[in-house]
């Protein structure tokens, strides 16, 4: 498989519930300030399960994300990405935590987000090439834990399916100890 | 290898090869066609004002940034996108907008389904509801148009001609068929009515786009037919189906009035009769200046009577078409039915003392003429629904209905068919997906078009504003004056009025004022617009309101109604009663801005950070391009030509001049078009017309090479591309190539002396 339109969710500690403004605030800055070509943020907090708040881009988009009811940094690619699955799974990971770094250490907000980087979903966002079916998991399982046994260890994480067909394709990551985002960044250099 | 496969991804082939048996051929040449127009757009070989009006008939529509510059609360920076354009001034890699065409609002469980991935996929996880019954997805990246629109051609839905200068939706009101009040089901009519002009030939030449709609009941709101460019509203004569018949109806910057055209028009007469307004539209209705080109401008120009006129008289002419009543015969085909016993048909229904749910069941559901069921409104807020919500919906309405769901014009669904007594257990399943809010069709349920937030021709924040009235209002819902519960409040973020400013109550549009140096983002309030009998009548403008007062504004104005209307007085004559000066003299104290050094929130916009600034506003496509017949052939000969030199690539010999040929046969009937719109197909016709109009008159012949490459079009006639060998197709491709090269120079010539259109008749 030629593994296209990956996120990556990374979700919030409980507790640290949004402001939304902050984060509207927060995600506007990268616009001009980014090398990625971001193109504009929009505010979905008005609905539930799905966006709260989007930064639009072109190779790649970010968002604070309530999608299943839960609450986190979502990264999505949204152009083909070019590279060994290894290397699409490592550089996408990688830039999610390098964004999370970003907001934990962003002063527009009061209450610094802080992210479980033990606690995070990976998604193939394209039902053409992968949808959420066992075969699928079993085709992208060695791959992805060849870049997770570098995070947290291996044998220190579960990789649970989501059930629901219907759901695009996701994976929910689950370690058994605390992982920091600066620790995670480590690993993976 | 295809020009497909050169641009396409996995993904798409997977799409393409797994649909390929599911889609109508019409639609699969459809997006075939967009696909390779795509591939040739980014070799250079379409320019950008025919790609832009080939993209918008598809439905691809810009979006706001997408000419490169986005203001930032500072200054106006550039996006660094690459230098590759969809469109004049519109970069080819900025996300844009697919507006996917609904007809009558229909929606099954299937689709929903099908929407909510769409959305995930190559959108923001947002369906967006419109105000004419479509469904939006923003941020949409142009290479994945094609797997979309296929499967959304597996679930019958094409997004042909969503925008540009098209006969868009064909919206009805979405409790028809079920409604108490109407005189009968017009969703059939509106059904035939769409099938009948996507992609008419009568259809394809307009100066701006055509809006139909449809009503069941004349008293009623939501068909609309009195904002619209025709519209027909159910009748009974003499035993007999048929409509009042409207036409010249619009809103935009300065709204018209729909005229009565006919009291009657019998239901076997409805497709001729709007066939030959297309047609006299298309001939008669002005094509350059853009502002003036709606029907409504011809019927004024023309003056009603004479338009009327000139219409009978095409009417007349029209070659005798079958399918105008063919649909007649199965009328029933749409009907919808129930999934689940009827409830007790006692009406109104009875309160449980549950205030929260008593108050959804007086707002948001609706008797049905069939006893014992209810037409449910969910409520969206500005018109949004996520894609799990969406999906969610889909499998509520599995447990409780058929599919019987319809968009609404408001920005909500209506789901038809639930039994009364699923009521309670229906919102409980709406709560648990967060789609219970109250307030539908009342002051609570502010319709917003996109505004600054995705359109280019946004100049305020009309979703920003529509966010926070509705926070404000529904804090003080619940103990409101019925009368003040009942006003519509309608925001557009611009004059052009998609939200349909003009015929609420209470409506705004963007604008934006000068105060002491500063730019600050303002609406124009407009008082006293009906949104019933059809939007019969348009609100006056009454003044300027500082964005960040309207909240106040609202509040002052409707506490006004409520203390003094005089018993049974409507919004409407109140405010004709009170007069604009006394309202606007009971506001001063709440609208003057106050400077920026005191109060700087008036400088932002509502749902943004940034300081307000119009600068980054852009140029808008909701009038499309012009953009000919003889261009789109001339565009449809190039794409056979590279068809043709691919088979050709790829040894098969035979395909290859076959394309080739067609090539040269498109090209000429294109040129033909200038004169004819209806020139036939058949290669002979063509090759007669041809010799006589172009080549024998010497419009065709080069500056240079004279009637050269007309030479080689005569000779292809007589091969027609078959027969010939390796070397020999290889030579009879450049040929048809110098051909199609030849057809466009003779158009640039024709242009340029102003001479297209001229022999053009009714």
């Amino acid at each position: 498989m030629n593994l296209q339109n990956i996120q990556w969710k990374i979700h919030l500690a409980d507790g640290s519930a949004p402001n939304v403004h902050e984060w509207f605030k927060a995600l506007g800055t990268w616009i001009p300030d980014s090398p990625e070509v971001f193109v504009d943020v929009a505010d979905y907090s008005h609905v539930q399960d799905g966006p709260v708040i989007f930064l639009s881009g072109h190779n790649v988009a970010y968002s604070l994300d309530g999608t299943g009811r839960r609450l986190g940094l979502l990264y999505e690619r949204r152009q083909p990405a070019e590279g060994s699955n290894a290397e699409k799974l490592n550089e996408s990971f990688t830039s999610t935590l390098q964004h999370a770094a970003l907001l934990e250490a962003d002063g527009t907000f009061k209450n610094k987000p802080k992210f479980l980087v033990g606690d995070v979903k990976f998604f193939v966002n394209n039902r053409g090439i992968a949808p959420n079916k066992d075969a699928t998991f079993a085709t992208l399982k060695p791959e992805l834990e060849a870049l997770l046994n570098k995070v947290y260890g291996a044998g220190a994480y579960t990789l649970t399916r989501e059930p629901d067909t219907r759901q695009r394709f996701t994976v929910h990551v689950k370690a058994k100890a605390a992982v920091s985002v600066a620790e995670a960044l480590k690993k993976l250099a | 290898m295809s020009q497909q496969e050169l641009y396409t991804s996995d993904a798409a082939k997977y799409w393409k090869e797994a649909l390929s048996g599911k889609i109508t051929p019409l639609w699969k040449m459809n997006v075939d066609e967009f696909e390779s127009d795509i591939a040739l757009k980014k070799m250079g070989k379409i320019d950008h004002k025919l790609f832009a009006e080939t993209r918008l008939r598809m439905g691809a529509y810009g979006q706001r940034y997408d000419n490169g510059h986005r203001y930032d609360g500072k200054t106006v920076r550039n996006i660094p996108f690459p230098e590759a354009f969809k469109g004049p001034d519109t970069y080819w890699d900025a996300p844009g907008m697919q507006r996917i065409k609904l007809p009558w609002g229909g929606l099954s469980a299937d689709q929903m389904d099908l929407f909510a991935d769409l959305a995930e996929e190559y959108s923001d996880g947002i369906c967006h509801i419109t105000t004419r019954q479509a469904i939006q997805l923003h941020y949409i990246h142009i290479e994945n148009c094609p797997s979309m629109y296929r499967r959304l051609g597996a679930l019958g839905i094409t997004t042909r001609e969503a925008c540009g200068n098209a006969v868009r939706n064909v919206s009805a009101d979405p409790m028809t068929g079920v409604s108490p009040t109407e005189v009968f089901d017009v969703t059939p009519y509106a059904q035939a009515m769409f099938e009948f002009l996507l992609g008419h030939p009568d259809a394809q030449d307009f100066g701006r786009k055509f809006k139909i709609a449809f009503s069941g009941d004349k008293e009623g709101s939501s068909g609309l037919v009195n904002i619209h460019d025709l519209g027909l509203i159910a009748k009974m004569k003499d035993g007999k189906r048929g409509f009042e018949f409207y036409v010249g109806g619009g809103l935009g910057a300065v709204p018209y009035s729909a005229h009565l055209f006919s009291d009657f028009v019998s239901e076997d007469e409805i497709l001729p009769l709007a066939q030959a307004v297309c047609r006299v539209y298309a001939r008669l209705g002005e094509k350059k200046k853009r502002h003036r080109a709606r029907i409504k401008f011809l019927v004024a120009d023309m003056g009603f009577e004479k338009f009327r006129e000139t219409v009978l008289e095409a009417r007349a002419k029209l070659p005798f078409d079958p399918t105008w009543a063919a649909y007649i015969k199965d009328l029933n085909r749409l009907d919808e039915k129930p999934s689940r016993p009827a409830g007790n048909g006692v009406w109104p229904i009875a309160a449980t003392g549950d205030a929260e749910y008593d108050f959804w069941v007086k707002t948001n559901v609706k008797q049905q003429s069939q006893a014992g069921y209810a037409a449910v409104i969910v409520t969206l807020p500005l018109g949004d629904i996520t894609s799990n919500q969406m999906r969610d919906l889909a499998a509520i309405c599995r447990k409780y209905i058929k599919d019987s769901v319809r968009t609404v014009v408001e920005q909500n669904l209506l789901v038809r068919w639930v039994s009364q007594n699923d009521l309670p257990a229906f919102y409980a399943d709406l709560k648990a997906i967060g789609l219970h809010l109250p307030g539908a069709e009342s002051i609570l349920d502010v319709t917003a078009c996109p505004g600054t937030d995705t359109c280019k021709l946004g100049v305020s924040s009309s979703r920003g504003l529509a966010g926070e009235l509705r926070k404000q209002l529904a804090e003080k819902s619940t103990h409101m004056d019925d009368a003040v519960r009942n006003l519509r409040i309608k925001i557009s973020g611009c004059f052009n009025s998609c939200s349909h400013h003009h015929i609420a109550d209470i409506g705004f549009y963007g604008i934006s004022r000068n105060v002491a140096g500063y730019v600050v983002p303002h609406f124009q309030m407009v008082l006293g617009g009906q949104f019933q009998h059809n939007g019969g009548t348009y609100g006056i403008g009454v003044g300027g309101i500082a964005s960040k007062a309207v909240p106040g504004v609202v509040e002052k104005i409707t506490g006004m109604y409520s203390q003094h209307r005089r018993p049974d007085e409507n919004f409407h004559a109140w405010v004709e009663r009170t007069g604009k000066a006394t309202i606007m003299q009971s506001l001063q104290d709440i609208i003057e801005v106050p400077p920026y050094e005191t109060d700087k929130s008036y400088y932002v916009d509502w749902g943004d950070v940034r300081e307000y600034s119009v600068k980054d506003k852009g140029m808008g496509e909701c009038a499309g391009e012009v953009v000919t017949l003889t261009d789109f052939g001339l565009k449809a000969a190039d794409r056979e030509l590279f068809e043709g030199q691919l088979r050709f690539e790829s040894g098969d010999v035979v395909s290859a001049g076959s394309r080739a040929y067609n090539g040269m046969v498109l090209a000429a009937q294109a040129l033909l078009k200038l004169n004819d719109i209806d020139i036939s197909s058949n290669p002979d016709i063509v090759m007669e017309r041809f010799t006589k109009e172009f080549h024998d008159t010497g419009v065709f012949n080069d500056p240079f090479a004279g009637p050269k490459f007309a030479q080689y079009y005569f000779q292809a006639h007589t091969h027609r591309g078959q027969g010939l060998d390796k070397d020999k197709t290889s030579l009879f491709l450049h040929e048809a190539q110098l051909f199609v090269e030849a057809a466009h120079s003779c158009y640039a010539r024709m242009s340029m002396a102003d001479a297209s259109t001229s022999s053009a008749t009714v």
